[in-house]
């Protein structure tokens, strides 16, 4: 899957998302009533919330690079559910301090008040949905990305929320075009930040996954034969399980042999044991090869 | 038939019995509300003030004197689950945030009578002067804090509340003789407007107004739009409903002599607020301003109770007083908005359909393969870089194939940073061992090497004048 249509891809699973988490939340909040308090209500109606965005993004990677879709949806409903708690409650704290001191100060609630204060709300709801599979995938780079992802697509969702609200108060599915905004613009804003951060991006250049992307956005990434790898070169020949990393140091890349002579890695035809990477190389692992280019 | 009527009768006595209740007795207001541990246990705290018709703090209420209702639209309330405490004696430490609006128009320039009835040789305005004078040095917390505006037909504010008591008597000073259109009193419109000088300042709040009691609106009177409210005639009861809802007590200092014509609301506006009325002409009662209103905050009642979990933007909050024949009402709302806002009003069995929908797309999805399907041999332009890439791709046949610049090359390529010949490469199919040669002319580069000929593998990256090709033996 090249760039452009793994960020198409991430729209449209932010998007299942965002119609799955309504019909969830529709459900949860009909019954508020019946909860015992808000602290229960809150941190019910996140787990379910963030356990269904972390899932569905969790599910993202594995379907992209084949296998391994379950486990990732398992984490990252997982985290999610994490997230989605920590950023129900604080987001949900904040808005009942905040809209009470906005309820008394600003007159025109409606307009400013209440849109912004919930917004708020939103995005720090985003941030937290938004980190999961940064932390499921133990990588500082992506939590970076995530953060940066949810807040934004949070505040513009929760915002569009609001004033779809404000100026449409009979239009039904507010809070469904709301949340599909929000997961529209988490996956996009995702996409967008994970292009923007990244060292760069390998591309097959053959065989069954040519024209596949994988983008350098961890400071390690492993390449080899199997789903513990980070490039999952598996379907190709000569390829060990543990072939080969590269990692970033500052704003250079470096690739190196993992097991020696067994698993040759080439850079341009040349045998490499530890080589640093410049734009336009052809590493060749197995009967694999890949480009390193910028998008 | 019998029964009904009597029952009929009976509730009319009732209904009658409590609009017949006199408007006497005591005022119970919610002073403050605070929702801040709403989400962490639930509870809403309520400060309560229960003041007799002069404005003096009722000591002592039982507590089950107090009934505790929520509504989520003002209308309809349900009592509260618990309250889970009550004590008399609410402490205050955070210190009483005054403003102090002074009457400017032109009657307060006339003398105040004596309260013996002689004429005093100062003013009125000379006399509210000193009024705020005495108040200023009675305040003992550091912590309040004081605010200072005049009114007429306009309203000036001259200082917000602030801990500086000297800065706010500098302030006294600026007051000036109105002129020209500003000889009207809009007290009702004043009192609206420092309200919202108000409105972002937390905790205990209590403005005291001083005022020789006409209301003189600008507009009923001289038929001219205000240049700040327009035709907007305010009501009394205005400034009673937004100070209620702030948790506002007003005070009145009146400065009226006995044959003036009263604002015969200002005491009503007072009571309401809970507030209440001193005489300027006495000047004990002027020096005991300050301590009534602290007394007053001391002697509030403090409440925690549980919150109902009704779905609500915000919630009003109602407390009902009763005491033998006086039942006493007061409702103030408070913040309750959820993060997703407010739920559908009952269930929709149709609301599963968006999440099968959901689920069963996300399955579609990952049941596509993002593999490649060629399987055929071919040459694709990766990035062009600067040159035109006439050709994007070709499928190799088992002969000669040509890239260069020529027209009727198999794969067209112009420009570039370096010249493209005519014939700048060729990839030839060698029969017997099956695989693709590529022969140069021009300078061209597999794999970042500068080659004259070499046999391709799959994936190898052949550059021409900067054109990035792919070469693919479309083998699995």
């Amino acid at each position: 899957m090249s760039s452009l249509k793994r960020r198409f891809f991430l729209c449209l699973i932010g998007a299942l998302a965002g119609l799955c988490s309504w019909s969830a939340a529709e459900m949860i909040m009909v019954f508020q009533k019946n909860y015992p308090s808000y602290l229960f209500f809150s941190i019910f109606l996140g787990a379910v919330f963030g356990a269904i965005i972390g899932g569905f993004f969790g599910s993202s990677d594995g379907i992209i690079m084949k296998g391994r879709i379950m486990r990732g949806v398992v984490h990252g409903m997982i985290i999610g559910s994490v997230g989605g708690v920590l950023g129900f409650l604080v987001g949900q704290g904040a808005l009942f301090v905040a809209g009470e001191y906005l309820l008394h100060s600003v007159r025109d609630f409606r307009m400013i008040g209440f849109p912004v204060s919930r917004a708020l709300g939103w995005s720090l709801l985003g941030l937290f949905a938004g980190m999961a599979e940064g932390v499921r995938s133990r990588s500082l780079e992506k939590i970076r990305i995530g953060i940066i992802g949810g807040i934004t697509g949070g505040l513009i969702g929760g915002l569009a929320l609001e004033y779809l609200k404000t100026f449409f108060p009979d239009m039904m599915l507010g809070r469904l075009t709301g949340l599909l905004i929000f997961g529209l613009v988490v996956g996009f804003m995702y996409g967008l930040v994970e292009a923007r951060l990244s060292f760069g991006v390998l591309t097959l250049l053959n065989g069954r996954f040519r024209g596949k992307d994988f983008l350098i956005n961890q400071r390690r990434i492993r390449l080899g034969a199997g789903s513990s790898n980070d490039v999952d070169l598996n379907g190709y020949r000569n390829i060990d399980e543990r072939h080969a990393e590269i990692t970033a140091k500052r704003d250079e890349l470096f690739i190196k042999a993992d097991s020696g002579d067994s698993a040759p890695v080439y850079v341009n035809d040349d045998k490499v044991k530890d080589h640093k990477l410049k734009i336009g190389d052809v590493i060749k692992i197995g009967s694999a090869k890949l480009l390193y280019h910028y998008k | 038939m019998k029964k009904y009527i009597s029952i009929f009768l009976m509730i009319i006595t009732l209904v009658f019995c409590r609009i017949s209740t006199p408007l006497l007795g005591e005022t119970v207001r919610i002073s403050q509300i605070d929702n801040t541990s709403l989400l962490i246990n639930q509870n809403v705290k309520l400060y309560i003030s229960l003041t007799d018709d002069a404005g003096k703090p009722v000591k002592n209420a039982d507590q089950n004197s107090f009934s505790f209702f929520e509504s989520a639209d003002g209308m309809n309330y349900i009592p509260v689950p618990d309250v889970e405490s009550f004590s008399a004696m609410a402490n205050y430490e955070s210190g009483i945030n005054f403003m102090l609006i002074i009457d400017n128009s032109g009657s307060m320039y006339r003398n105040l009578k004596k309260k013996n009835g002689s004429a005093s040789n100062t003013t009125k305005i000379q006399q509210a002067q000193n009024a705020v004078i005495t108040f200023l040095d009675s305040v003992s917390n550091p912590k309040d804090t004081v605010g200072l505006a005049a009114y007429n037909t306009y309203f000036r504010k001259m200082s917000d509340p602030v801990q500086d008591k000297e800065k706010v008597r500098g302030y006294l000073s600026t007051i000036a003789k109105p002129v020209g259109d500003e000889g009207y009193t809009e007290i009702y419109a004043s009192l609206s407007k420092a309200v919202d000088a108000f409105r972002e300042i937390k905790g205990r709040k209590a403005l005291i107004i001083l005022s020789d009691g006409e209301n003189r609106p600008y507009y009923p009177n001289t038929g001219k739009a205000h240049t700040d409210y327009g035709k907007k005639v305010f009501r009394y009861t205005d400034p009673i409903r937004y100070c209620q809802e702030e948790g506002i007590s007003v005070f009145a200092i009146n400065f009226g002599n006995p044959n003036d014509k009263k604002e015969r609301h200002l005491k009503e506006i007072a009571v309401e607020t809970g507030g209440t009325v001193f005489d300027a002409r006495d000047q004990s009662e002027l020096e005991s301003v300050y301590g009534a209103i602290v007394n007053q905050i001391l002697n509030e009642y403090m409440v925690v109770y549980n919150a109902t979990m009704e779905p609500a933007d915000r919630k009003y909050v109602k407390v009902r007083y009763e005491s033998g024949p006086v039942t006493r009402e007061a409702a103030r709302f408070y913040f309750s908005s959820t993060m997703f806002g407010m739920p559908l009003k009952k269930f929709a069995p149709l609301l599963l359909i968006p999440l099968l929908l959901s689920l069963l797309l996300a399955w579609l999805v990952s049941l596509l393969k993002f593999e490649n399907t060629r399987t055929e041999p071919s040459l694709e332009v990766f990035n062009p870089g600067q040159t035109r890439a006439v050709t994007k791709m070709i499928t190799l046949s088992k002969g000669k194939t040509i890239i260069g610049g020529a027209k009727s090359a198999d794969m067209t390529i112009i420009g570039g940073v370096s010249r493209i010949k005519e014939k700048h490469a060729t990839i030839v199919f060698d029969e017997r061992k099956k695989n693709y040669t590529i022969v140069s002319d021009g300078e061209v580069k597999v794999n970042n090497k500068t080659v004259k000929t070499r046999v391709l593998e799959s994936g190898d990256v052949i550059d021409v004048g900067g054109a990035t090709i792919i070469f693919d033996d479309g083998k699995k």
